[in-house]
C-alpha cells in the first residue's frame, strides 16, 4: 500500500505538468491511443521477458510513427485512421493474450492496472518521468506556450515549435507508459487528463494550471486508493470515477453559478 | 542578397499552392520599400493568406522568387488565437522576444521592459495582466500588434488588423501603422476596406493572381476592382465602392 | 476446401458466420457514412462508454441487448451534456465522460465474488450466441440497412456540402442525428459479438476500405458491405484454425482489410509531399 501511495504521488507531478498540456492542446484522445496501443507489447512483455514499460513504450512508439505516416499522405482521415489503428493494435493484443493467457486475471490487470501491486522499478521509472516532465516543461516552456496559444503565428515569432510538439507527443508517450502500470491500459485518461480538465475550468495562468492540477491528482490519487480499498474494488477504475465524479461536481457547480450571475 | 539597399521586400513570378496542381496564387510581381504602406486588396480565398504565408516561408514556391529582409513580424486575425488560453496580455506580447532569446536563457529583463513599453504604445498598459480571451476584439488586435512591435522586425505583415474592430482602437492602429511607415519599416496590410487602401502608398489587388500594383490612384479603378472582386462588389451611393465580405469562407 | 469449411459445421459456427453477416449489412453501410461524416470519435466512444450497461444486464441475468441499449443511451447522454458546454474544449469534456463511464463499468465487472465474464463484455462472445440472439440481430441490422439505403439523398447532401443542403430540402442537424442514431443502432447489435473494446474495428473498417479502393458512393456502400461480411467469415476460419479469439480475429481481417486498401492505394496515386508534422495529432481535435 505504501508503494501505491508513493506512485500516486510521483504520478501526480506528471499529472500535472504534462497533463496540463495535454487539455490545452487538445490531446486527450491521443493520450488514451497511446495507452490503448501498448496493450500488445504488456502482453508480450511476460513470455518474451522484457520490462513492461520497454514493450509498452515499443509498441506505443511504433503506433504514433504508423498513425503519423498514415496522417502525413493524407488519404486516411485523421479520427478513422486514429481509431483503425487503435483498435487493430487491440486486436492484436487479444489475439495475442488468447494464448498467452489462459485465465483472464492476467488480461484485467493489464486493462486496469495493479496499482496495488507496483514494484520498486515502477516508482524508479515513474520517478524518471516526473523528472523528465519538469525538465522538458522548463525548457520547452515557450514553444510549448507559443503554439499552444497561436499555432499559424508560432513559427512566425521564429520559436522552434515544430521540435516542441515533437517532443511533447514523445513525453505523452512516455507519461502514459508509467501511468497504464498504476491505472491500465485503457484508465491513463483518468489520471493524466481528468484533474488538468476540472482545473483548466478554472485557472487563470498555465503554471496556476499545472500546480493546481497536480494537487488535485495528489489528492484523487489517495482518495481513489481509500475508496478501493474500502469497497474492495480495483484502484485503477476507481480513480478514473473519482476524476470524472469530481469533472462533473466542478462543472454543474460553475455552470450553476454562472446562471446565476445573470 | 537584395540588390536594392531600401527595398525591403521583393517578389517576382511568385506562383505556389497547397496541393499539387491547384495555385493558391500565380503571377505575383511588386516591391516594397522601406518607409511604405501596401495595402494588399482580393476577396477571400484569393491569395491573400498564401501570399503572406510564401512571405513568411511557410509555402512551398513553386515558380519565381521572394526576398524578404529579416524575418517579417506577423499579425493574423485574432481569430487564429484561443480564446480559451489562460495567457494575459503582457505575456502574449512578451512573445514577440522569444524568437531571438536561446531556448536555455530566461528572457531579458530589457525584452520585458520593452513588452511594457509596447503595451502602452498600443494604449493598454493597464490592461496589462488582463486574460487575452476577456479583452475586447479592438484591444486583443492592438495586443497582436503589440506582439510584433517586439519583434523590431523591418517588415510587419497584417492579415485585416481592422475588421470587426471599434472605433477607438481602430484609429490607435492606424496612427501606429504611420509610425511604423514613419521609422522606415516596410507595412503589408491584407484589408478589404477599399477607403483606406487609397489612404496609403501602394496597392496589390489579388484574385488568385495579381490583378494590378501601384501607387492607389492608379490601381483602385472601377475595372480594376471589378477584375478583383467580381461579384463581391457593391456600388455604394456616393459612386465609391465596398466589398460583400464573408467572413465565414476563409477559403486559405 | 475443407478448411475453410470446417468451422461452419457444427451449428455454432454456422450460428456464428449467421451472426457476421447480418452484422456486416448493417456496419458496411454504416461505416461508409462514419468515415464520410468524420464521426469515428463518437463511434469509439459510444462504444466504450456504454459498458456500465453491459454489465449492470449481466449482473442482473437481463439480456445483454437492453443492458446495452441501457449504456448506450446513457452515454450518449452523458457525451450530450458535455459537449453542449465550449468551455469544457470538446474532445476533452467527452474523453473524460466516456473513461468515467468505462471505469464504472469495470468497477462494477470487478467488485462481485462473481465477475459476470468480463472479457466477454469486452472482447465479444461471437461463438455464444443463441438463436434468439441472432434474430434480435436480424431484425435490427436490416432496419439500419434498411433506414440508410431510404436516406441516402439526404445523407449524401450533407456529407458533401452541408451548407447548401438545407436549402435542398435535407437540414444537417436533424441527418447527422439520425446518423448518431443509426450508429448507436448497430453498436447495441454488434457490441454481443465483437464486444465494447472492439465494436468499432467491423463498423470502420470496411467501410473506410471501400472508400479507398472506390470513389463512388453508392460503389462504396456496396463493397464496404461484402468486405464486413468477408471479414466476418475470415475471422471466424482464422479463429477455428489458430484456437484465437472469434471477436478479436474477425476485428483484426476487418482492419487488415484497410490496411490493405491503403497499399492499394498508394500504388496508383503518389503521395503529395506534405509540410504539415505533429500539427496533425494536434488537429485531429477539432
Amino acid at each position: 500500500m505504501q508503494r501505491a501511495l508513493v506512485e500516486v504521488l510521483l504520478l501526480s507531478v506528471t499529472a500535472g505538468v504534462l497533463g496540463s498540456w495535454i487539455v490545452l492542446r487538445r490531446l486527450a484522445f491521443y493520450t488514451h491511443a497511446i495507452g490503448t496501443a501498448a496493450f500488445p507489447g504488456l502482453v508480450l512483455a511476460v513470455p518474451w521477458g522484457i520490462p513492461a514499460q520497454a514493450a509498452a513504450l515499443g509498441t506505443a512508439l511504433g503506433f504514433a510513427g504508423a498513425l503519423d505516416r498514415l496522417t502525413r499522405s493524407g488519404r486516411a482521415a485523421t479520427d478513422a485512421a486514429t481509431g483503425l489503428l487503435l483498435v487493430g493494435f487491440f486486436a492484436v493484443g487479444v489475439v495475442l493474450a488468447s494464448d498467452v493467457f489462459e485465465a483472464g486475471a492476467g488480461v484485467d490487470r493489464l486493462l486496469f492496472g495493479s496499482l496495488l501491486g507496483v514494484s520498486e522499478l515502477d516508482l524508479w521509472l515513474t520517478a524518471a518521468a516526473a523528472v523528465g516532465a519538469l525538465a522538458l516543461n522548463a525548457a520547452l516552456w515557450r514553444p510549448l506556450l507559443t503554439a499552444g496559444f497561436d499555432p499559424s503565428a508560432a513559427r512566425a515569432l521564429g520559436v522552434p515549435a515544430t521540435t516542441a510538439d515533437w517532443l511533447l507527443l514523445v513525453a505523452i508517450a512516455c507519461a502514459a507508459v508509467v501511468a497504464l502500470e498504476a491505472v491500465g491500459a485503457l484508465l491513463v485518461i483518468g489520471v493524466l487528463v481528468m484533474p488538468a480538465a476540472t482545473v483548466r475550468l478554472v485557472a487563470r495562468s498555465v503554471p496556476e494550471l499545472q500546480i493546481a492540477t497536480a494537487a488535485l491528482a495528489a489528492l484523487q490519487g489517495v482518495a481513489g486508493l481509500w475508496l478501493a480499498a474500502t469497497l474492495n474494488v480495483g484502484p485503477g477504475p476507481t480513480i478514473s470515477v473519482l476524476g470524472g465524479a469530481v469533472f462533473a461536481a466542478a462543472a454543474l457547480f460553475l455552470a450553476g453559478r454562472r446562471r446565476l450571475a445573470r | 542578397m537584395s540588390r536594392g539597399g531600401s527595398r525591403l521586400v521583393e517578389v517576382s513570378d511568385l506562383g505556389g499552392g497547397y496541393a499539387p496542381g491547384a495555385e493558391a496564387l500565380s503571377d505575383t510581381s511588386f516591391a516594397v520599400e522601406a518607409g511604405m504602406i501596401l495595402a494588399v486588396l482580393g476577396p477571400n480565398g484569393g491569395g491573400k493568406t498564401t501570399l503572406f504565408r510564401a512571405l513568411l516561408g511557410e509555402l512551398p514556391i513553386r515558380r519565381g522568387h521572394v526576398e524578404v529582409r529579416g524575418r517579417p513580424a506577423y499579425v493574423p486575425q485574432t481569430e487564429r488565437a484561443r480564446l480559451d488560453f489562460p495567457v494575459s496580455a503582457v505575456e502574449v506580447v512578451l512573445m514577440g522576444a522569444y524568437g531571438r532569446t536561446a531556448w536555455y536563457r530566461r528572457v531579458a529583463r530589457a525584452d520585458r521592459g520593452a513588452a511594457n513599453a509596447a503595451l502602452e504604445r498600443v494604449g493598454l498598459a493597464d490592461r496589462a495582466g488582463v486574460r487575452f480571451g476577456q479583452l475586447s476584439g479592438g484591444q486583443r488586435q492592438r495586443v497582436l500588434i503589440a506582439r510584433a512591435l517586439m519583434q523590431d522586425a523591418a517588415v510587419l505583415l497584417l492579415d485585416e488588423p481592422l475588421s470587426g474592430v471599434d472605433t477607438a482602437s481602430a484609429e490607435r492602429i492606424e496612427t501606429l501603422l504611420s509610425d511604423l511607415r514613419g521609422q522606415g519599416r516596410a507595412v503589408l496590410v491584407a484589408t478589404h476596406d477599399v477607403d483606406q487602401a487609397r489612404r496609403w502608398d501602394r496597392v496589390l489587388c489579388l484574385s488568385g493572381r495579381q490583378v494590378a500594383f501601384g501607387p492607389p490612384a492608379e490601381t483602385l479603378t472601377t475595372s480594376v476592382l471589378r477584375a478583383t472582386y467580381g461579384a463581391e462588389l457593391v456600388e455604394l451611393d456616393d459612386g465609391r465602392y465596398g466589398v460583400r465580405v464573408d467572413h465565414h469562407s476563409h477559403g486559405t | 476446401m475443407d478448411w475453410l469449411l470446417d468451422p461452419f459445421s457444427g451449428a455454432i459456427g454456422r450460428r456464428a458466420l449467421v451472426e457476421v453477416i447480418l452484422l456486416g449489412l448493417a456496419c458496411g453501410p454504416l461505416g461508409v457514412w462514419i468515415v464520410l461524416y468524420r464521426r469515428s470519435y463518437a463511434a469509439e466512444s459510444i462504444s466504450h462508454g456504454m459498458l456500465p450497461g453491459l454489465v449492470l444486464a449481466a449482473l442482473a441475468g437481463v439480456p445483454l441487448l437492453l443492458g446495452a441499449a441501457g449504456g448506450v443511451l446513457l452515454c450518449a447522454a452523458a457525451i450530450t451534456l458535455v459537449a453542449r458546454d465550449e468551455r469544457l474544449g470538446g474532445d476533452v469534456g467527452v474523453a473524460v465522460a466516456v473513461t468515467a463511464l468505462f471505469g464504472l463499468g469495470a468497477m462494477l465487472a470487478l467488485a462481485p465474488a462473481v465477475p459476470p465474464r468480463l472479457e466477454e463484455l469486452l472482447f465479444g462472445d461471437l461463438l455464444g450466441v443463441s438463436s434468439g440472439d441472432l434474430m434480435a440481430a436480424g431484425v435490427l441490422a436490416a432496419a439500419v440497412a434498411v433506414a440508410l439505403a431510404v436516406a441516402f439523398r439526404p445523407l449524401s447532401l450533407v456529407a458533401f456540402d452541408a451548407a447548401s443542403a438545407r436549402s435542398l430540402g435535407a437540414p444537417p442537424g436533424r441527418w447527422q442525428l439520425a446518423l448518431l442514431a443509426l450508429l448507436a443502432v448497430t453498436t447495441v447489435v454488434v457490441v454481443q459479438g465483437l464486444g465494447s473494446l472492439l465494436v468499432v474495428a467491423l463498423i470502420l473498417a470496411p467501410g473506410a476500405a471501400a472508400l479507398n479502393v472506390t470513389g463512388r458512393l453508392p460503389a462504396a456502400l456496396g463493397l464496404a458491405t461484402w468486405l464486413a461480411a468477408l471479414a466476418g467469415a475470415a475471422g471466424l476460419v482464422i479463429s477455428h484454425h489458430l484456437a484465437v479469439a472469434a471477436g478479436a480475429s474477425v476485428a483484426l481481417c476487418a482492419v487488415a482489410e484497410w490496411v490493405l486498401s491503403l497499399l492499394a492505394w498508394r500504388m496508383h496515386a503518389p503521395s503529395p509531399p506534405s509540410t504539415a508534422l505533429p500539427a496533425d495529432t494536434f488537429a485531429q481535435a477539432r
